[in-house]
């Protein structure tokens, strides 16, 4: 089953499956949608009254969470969710998915949840919607990864949509394509004659639970050439780029009377970067090259895209300070502790302090 | 078997904290700073520190870097859940007092940490 949370995870659960069940906090926002299942209006209450939309605000998509908590994380036992970190519906409802999970002593196999998770452009989109990820990438979604409890996490990034132009409809279709032609791999070992290896719906499942990040990307392979180099140049620019890999998998596609062999040289690239990839070799009488199908499984999302979301969300508050002082705003005098400052900025400078340090290796019994 | 006298011993703590490098430092010192504030420090977050403060850029390296301490019992590797985790020893921290008192290396941020704390 696919579960599309918010209005961005909505649209792509819905393009990906006729069946999907959409969330949302808005009802306006929802009705936008179209295609798939059932659908959930997440009500979410003030004193004012009934809210109609999360205005961007994690706390309210986290208020939706605590409402449904029970019911959705026995929907999301096994299945897909997609949802975008700007937005507040997608990023609060799972914050809160994925704390809970963090604090699951053992998620089974069979029951990890894959997530695909849309991620603003810090360049060019809202300043909430680089704050609200910065967030939820240093919080839920690291401990979430660190327990182990989630499957697979694929990070899809609008860096394309904006500097192409691409409209968004035309995006999510691109984007459910190239999902769609990673989740067929066990279905064409199925239907395809095979020529060497195999990756079964088991194989897929197990690979899909791995609680690591998923680049997965394809090419036209030409054996003449390095692998590594064809792969570097045809890294999925729908997604985030991937760190070395940690495990892999990949699926090699040859036309009639195409060389079978040519996958040694794949085994052989990952064997130099210590991974053994679960892989097979079809053959595909439809195709003139051969074609390749490639998953990485990487750990945690590289620090500097934190770096990146930080530094451009801090232009936007230093732009913001500076606006309220220069419309003559009366500021409260804060009381500050000039040691506690002089610590403060040192540790930001890396300075060792020396009694700190001494001090922590003595309470933890170590010295 | 060989006997080792205290004279001796000393001399070889010595040695081998004087042998450390400025990765080793950092990853007793980062060690220290995440347990003290009751953080888990993994491998992870150890490649991605090591590389924002460019001491190196591959997990080769990062492995061979903790590998070397835990090997020396200045770290304990810890399996918990899916991740390695790191903690100072009690030999590690002598290690650290020794090289924080000679001045030997200043500490740089960890990314990792300071996101933790805010």
């Amino acid at each position: 089953m696919t579960i599309g949370i918010g209005g961005a995870g909505s649209k792509i659960a819905a393009k990906l499956d006729k069946n999907a069940v959409l969330i949302n906090v808005s009802e306006v926002e929802m009705n936008k949608v179209q295609g798939g299942g059932r659908r959930i209006l997440a009500r979410v209450t003030s004193e004012h009254g009934q809210f109609k939309g999360s205005m961007k605000s994690r706390q309210i998509g986290n208020d939706a969470y605590l409402a449904m908590s029970r019911e959705l994380l026995e929907m999301i036992r096994g299945n897909s969710v997609f949802f975008s970190t700007g937005g507040g519906t997608g990023n609060g409802i799972v914050s809160g998915i994925m704390t809970d999970l963090s604090k699951m002593d053992n998620v089974p196999i069979a029951e990890k949840t894959f997530f695909g998770v849309i991620l603003p452009y810090a360049k060019l989109e809202t300043n909430e919607f680089v704050i609200n990820t910065t967030e939820f990438l240093t919080g839920p979604l690291t401990e979430a990864i660190d327990s182990g409890n989630t499957g697979n996490i694929v990070l899809f990034s609008n860096k394309r949509k904006f500097e192409e132009e691409i409209g968004e409809d035309d995006y999510n279709t691109m984007l459910v394509q190239s999902l769609r032609e990673f989740l067929s791999i066990p279905e064409k070992n199925e239907k395809n004659k095979l020529l060497d290896g195999h990756i079964d719906q088991e194989d897929f499942s197990l690979f899909l639970s791995k609680s690591y990040f998923n680049h997965f990307t394809f090419l036209d392979y030409d054996p003449a050439k390095p692998f590594e180099e064809q792969l570097q140049a045809n890294y999925n620019d729908l997604l985030l780029p991937p760190e070395s890999p940690i495990e892999a998998m990949f699926l090699v596609e040859v036309p009639k009377g195409g060389d079978a062999t040519a996958f040694y040289k794949i085994i052989n690239y990952f064997d130099s970067i210590k991974v053994s990839p679960v892989y097979s070799v079809i053959e595909n009488t439809d195709l003139q090259k051969i074609r390749v199908t490639v998953a990485l499984l990487y750990s945690r999302k590289p620090m500097e895209l934190v770096d990146d979301f930080n530094r451009i969300s801090e232009d936007h508050v230093h732009a913001k300070v500076q606006k309220s002082v220069e419309q003559y705003v009366r500021l409260n005098t804060l009381k500050v502790n000039l040691e506690d400052e002089a610590k403060k900025v040192a540790r930001s400078r890396g300075d060792v302090d020396e009694d700190n340090i001494l001090e922590t290796l003595r309470r933890l019994g170590k010295l | 078997m060989a006997q080792v006298n205290d004279e001796e011993l000393g001399k070889l703590f010595n040695e081998q904290v004087e042998r450390l490098q400025e990765g080793q430092f950092l990853v007793l010192y980062w060690a220290t700073l995440a347990e003290g504030a009751k953080i888990n420090y993994n491998i992870t977050n150890l490649f991605d520190d090591l590389k924002s403060a460019r001491v190196t850029r591959t997990k080769q390296t990062v492995m061979g870097i903790a590998q070397a301490l835990e090997n020396l019992c200045f770290i304990d590797l810890r399996e918990e859940k899916n991740r390695k985790n790191i903690y100072i020893t009690r030999y590690g921290a002598k290690a650290l007092e020794t090289i924080i008192k000679q001045k030997r290396y200043t500490g740089k941020k960890s990314a990792f940490l300071e996101a933790q704390e805010k």
